[in-house]
């Protein structure tokens, strides 16, 4: 039997950016829609079991509905993953993932699939160790998971958790590793940005004034959010082993250059450069000491005392099931292919 | 082009976190109080205490003048401490005395005060976001920049008053923002027994306008949202819907035994998330205010309780020659 998990965040896609931006709205009905449609991708791979973080209310329901939908009507297509929830207590936070990842890897999860933002990602990547995560995202602000189709990402997600992925399968994302003090290290996958402002606010990041550092893990300048700044000064590949340092000009005349960004759906804002550089794995930044906030992939996270030492780390992050890759190989190897008719 | 913020947020001053302190601190203050004199019986009628939710009033009308309009509750001080009513008036008023805000004759539930904006606490659930729909249509015939905030639990938002007041400020593009205080009970029911899904935010959607959530519990959060919420009607970019996620500290009412909560649930929120602690803590640590700056606005807070209880237990009350004077009115 193979077991692969799902991490579905319920909460995903209610953050300040709706109000100032024009970040999309993926409502309960899509969010189980697409494990609906993850499964049926799973279940032709021949994965027979899908370990799910219990959803509240609203999702299970239309999920069961669904699935109830599907078992009357079956015809001749491949029968989805049967459906199982983890028996947890959901108190309505960011514990809830952690909680349900430790709970599939100790039921024996060959593979995960994360539904959510960077944020939710970022969440399961501090749990999952080098169980395989097929990164869905459920808005289009976010940089981490990919927009695709449900289906066909539950289908390779099903072919690496059998053993038929292929060699390009699996790619070695890089994280950031942030210690503020003395407080237990803390992830981000995409960036960290470091802010003059004292208070973390509403969250989630949409605003370039006050930031005077960014690190990123890769960047993609086709990208939404602050690390399209990284991308827009010098582009990076995903997962080359290679970061960037950018300072960001505190006051219009001290910027190098200046670049239009996407800082959040709808929004392109200019964001005045200083300076910038490349990262290499392992290497350690020390971020100035005058206090401020930082901000993990998009949300405003720690508040930093002033004097507090932070570093930020560039190291080896989650195993990212590359999708198109596992459907190439599949396809080249015939894998894909029923049996011949007798 | 200049790398600078968009307007409408940005860092609070020193000025307006002692601010947003004193409210919390008043409402905090005004409540515990109560809660220990309604158990004497002196004070007539029901009371609905507000205390544990003091970041969201104080983070929401920390963004309003004294013309723009608030709609409230049943549990409605913090909102008219946060608009600006007089705190030794509203503790006549619950007591019932001829010196309160409305000589006496609204009591708690019905606490209003026009002249700052008050539209009043409400004794019908789901009653205050057609009353903000009403004003905010007021404000867009006549052109101001006014903005009408409603207030609503979640209970008051399965009510068809909240969903058609939605829809008309939809409709009619009007500036108001919908505030819901989720406390996680409707008197006593849970959210997971009377509504499908998670988030009352998600509402907005269906009537194609922003629904936000935030922590009602963190000023930070609430003030950053408020602001925008405010700023976008005020601009004329019509409703928006703020969730805030928070817990009240006592019961429905004064009195209630609140057999429906789990053990311990107060007091684990009062420990790790209480939003005057939280607040005390960030700023701090921060190195924006000490200690000393925050006492002293926490012994102004006492005395001017001390005083307001004194002087209401004190004051005169109604007259029944007064029966009838506020009641009718001539148009």
């Amino acid at each position: 039997m193979t077991t692969v998990g799902i991490v579905a965040n319920p909460a995903a896609g209610r953050d300040i950016r709706r109000l100032v931006a024009g970040a999309s709205v993926s409502g309960h009905a899509e969010k189980a829609g697409m494990v609906f449609r993850v499964l049926a991708g799973l279940g032709a791979a021949g994965v027979t079991r899908a370990l799910m973080m219990p959803a509240p209310g609203g999702l299970s329901a239309t999920l069961h509905r669904q699935l109830r939908a599907h078992a009357a009507g079956q015809g001749h297509e491949a029968a989805p993953a049967a459906l199982e929830e983890l028996p947890m207590r959901l108190d309505g936070t960011a514990a809830d993932s952690i909680r349900a990842v430790e709970a599939m890897r100790r039921a024996g999860a060959a593979a995960i699939v994360v539904l959510g933002g960077d944020g939710t990602h970022r969440v399961v990547a501090k749990a999952c160790a080098d169980v395989p995560v097929c990164a869905l995202s459920t808005g289009t602000n976010n940089v981490f998971p990919e927009m695709r189709e449900a289906t066909v990402a539950g289908l390779a997600t099903g072919l690496v958790a059998t053993g038929r992925g292929g060699p390009g399968a699996l790619r070695r994302d890089a994280a950031l590793r942030v210690e503020v003090d003395c407080a237990e290290p803390d992830l981000a996958l995409v960036d960290v940005a470091a802010s003059r402002e004292p208070f973390v606010g509403a969250r989630a990041l949409w605003r370039p004034g006050g930031i005077s550092d960014l690190l990123v893990t890769f960047a993609n300048p086709a990208a939404v959010g602050l690390s399209a700044v990284a991308g827009m000064v010098s582009p990076l590949e995903r997962g080359g082993g290679r970061g960037l340092h950018v300072r960001l000009a505190e006051a219009p005349e001290a910027a190098a250059i200046t670049v239009q960004v996407p800082l959040a759906p709808g929004l392109v804002v200019p964001v005045g450069v200083a300076a910038w550089r490349a990262l290499a794995t392992g290497e350690q930044v020390d971020l100035p000491a005058a206090g401020g906030s930082l901000a993990l992939d998009g949300e405003r996270e720690i508040e930093r005392r002033p004097g507090a030492r932070a570093t930020v780390r560039l190291v080896a992050g989650p195993l990212t099931i590359d999708v198109d890759a596992v459907m190439r190989h599949a396809a080249t190897k015939g894998l894909t292919r029923l049996p011949p008719r007798v | 082009m200049p790398a600078t913020a968009p307007p409408g947020t940005g860092q609070l001053t020193r000025e307006q976190l002692l601010e947003g302190y004193r409210v919390m601190r008043t409402i905090r203050e005004f409540e515990e109080r109560l809660h220990v004199e309604f158990a004497t019986g002196e004070i007539p009628g029901f009371v609905h205490l507000y205390a544990g939710e003091e970041a969201i009033a104080a983070g929401v009308c920390a963004h309003l003048g004294a013309d723009d309009y608030v709609a409230s509750t049943h549990r409605g001080h913090g909102h008219a401490i946060a608009k600006g009513c007089d705190v030794k008036a509203m503790m006549a008023e619950i007591y019932g005395k001829q010196t309160g805000l409305c000589h006496g004759k609204g009591g708690s539930m019905h606490i209003a005060d026009l002249d700052k904006g008050m539209l009043g606490a409400n004794g019908i659930v789901g009653g205050g976001p057609p009353l903000a729909c009403g004003v905010g249509l007021t404000a867009r015939v006549k052109n101001t920049d006014q903005v009408a905030v409603s207030f609503t639990g979640d209970g008051g938002s399965n009510q068809g008053t909240f969903l058609e007041s939605l829809n008309l400020a939809s409709a009619w593009h009007l500036p108001c923002v919908f505030v819901v205080e989720n406390n996680g009970y409707a008197e006593s029911t849970p959210p997971a027994y009377h509504q499908s899904g998670v988030d009352v935010a998600k509402r907005a959607d269906g009537f194609g306008f922003p629904g936000v959530v935030v922590d009602g519990f963190d000023f930070f959060a609430v003030h950053e949202a408020a602001g925008e919420a405010i700023a976008r009607a005020r601009a004329g970019g019509g409703p928006s819907l703020l969730e805030c996620k928070t817990l009240r500290y006592y019961g429905h009412f004064e009195g209630d035994q609140q057999t429906y909560r789990g053990a311990g649930e107060v007091e684990e929120v009062r420990r790790t998330r209480d939003c005057l602690a939280t607040f005390v803590q960030r700023v701090t640590n921060a190195g924006i205010l000490d200690a000393e700056d925050l006492e002293r606005v926490d012994q102004d807070v006492r005395g001017l309780i001390d005083e307001a209880v004194t002087e209401a237990k004190a004051g005169p009350d109604p007259t029944p020659a007064e029966v009838e004077t506020d009641v009718y009115v001539t148009y």
